[in-house]
């Protein structure tokens, strides 16, 4: 294999560190307002499951380049 | 994945190896072959349990429920409520997607831990692996979901509402609003496909390292929490898509 394509794909891969940083950043927020406010747990919780879902996304979308690059 | 033929393959090549979608049986119409792949056949398995299952639990159905009822009644009532919660008074006509979709998504994700392990020396066509590995199957359910989001908008809202819908908040949102209906089912897609496609080769790596012991405990993260949360999110995005459509 084109060692350029390695390299290529694990470039691809750090997108994980973007979703990392949001991810343990809503989990914090999260805590903290639960914390506040224990009988909004619920609705914190449903808020919070959608946005680490959309801020995960983005190291999906570079895992996934990552796999075209290397599979296809 | 066969061990002899693996034998003498770099790491790179046994995962690519893993990753194909073998062809079970080609159908033929006339000159036309269709292939069907191992995606289909998983996908087969996945409805034959879900129809036997509801057959089975539903088959004597009491006033009071016993047993096996209660888990079917609270399973069925958690999916009914979560609908209401987030849709109100169109909850009624829009909870059988729902719990379709999280009932297939939770099984597909979950096939893999549920079938026999590899360790075991089962082979391939007994050895289910997550259709949702094939883009083809994530893809067509995100299809179906903005399916849904767009004419539940245009029979609720009514052709002028939904154009109206379109234009808010400024006439300048428009294309911006036109380019949800294609970023929406792709991210969908997407997401759905990343995640399960990377626990799988996880599990793959893991079973060529510790081929024994090790991958069920492991798969229990990867194949069943990973997938649990895969099918929550995919039924929670669409669930908020729809009401949104609707609201």
């Amino acid at each position: 294999m084109d060692p350029l394509i390695a390299i290529g794909a694990g470039i691809a891969v750090m997108t994980g560190i973007g979703a990392g940083v949001g991810i343990s950043l809503a989990t914090g927020k999260a805590a903290e307002s639960i914390a506040r406010q224990p009988e909004a747990s619920g609705k914190i919780q449903s808020v919070f499951l959608l946005g680490i879902a959309l801020s995960e996304a983005t190291a999906i979308y570079g895992f996934v380049i990552a796999m075209m690059a290397l599979f296809s | 994945m066969n061990e002899a033929a693996s034998e003498g393959l770099s790491l790179g090549e046994r995962i690519a190896e893993a990753l194909k979608f073998r062809t079970i049986f080609t159908v033929h119409f006339g000159s036309l072959s269709v292939p069907v792949t191992e995606t289909v056949v998983t996908t087969w398995i996945i409805m034959a349990i879900l129809i036997v299952g509801s057959i089975l639990l539903t088959r004597r159905l009491q006033e009071i429920p016993r047993g096996a009822q209660s888990f079917l009644e609270a399973g069925v009532g958690f999916l009914n409520d979560f609908a209401k919660k987030q849709l109100g008074h169109h909850a009624k006509f829009f909870a059988p997607y729902i719990g379709m979709v999280a009932l297939f998504l939770g099984v597909a994700n979950m096939i893999s831990f549920i079938s026999p392990m590899s360790g075991f020396g089962f082979e391939a066509p007994f050895l289910l692996k997550p259709p949702t590995r094939d883009i083809n199957v994530t893809a067509a359910m995100a299809v179906m979901t903005i399916l849904v989001v767009l004419f539940s908008g245009l029979i609720v809202r009514g052709p002028v509402g939904w154009v109206k819908a379109l234009v808010r908040p400024s006439p300048i949102m428009l294309p911006f609003n036109l380019l949800e209906y294609i970023i929406r089912p792709l991210s969908l897609c997407l997401r759905l496909f990343g995640n399960i496609l990377g626990a799988f080769i996880i599990m793959e790596l893991i079973g060529m390292f510790v081929p024994v012991l090790v991958p069920p405990f492991i798969g229990l993260y990867f194949d069943f929490f990973d997938g649990l949360i895969q099918a929550v999110v995919f039924t929670f995005l669409t669930t908020l898509y729809i009401a949104e459509a609707v609201e």
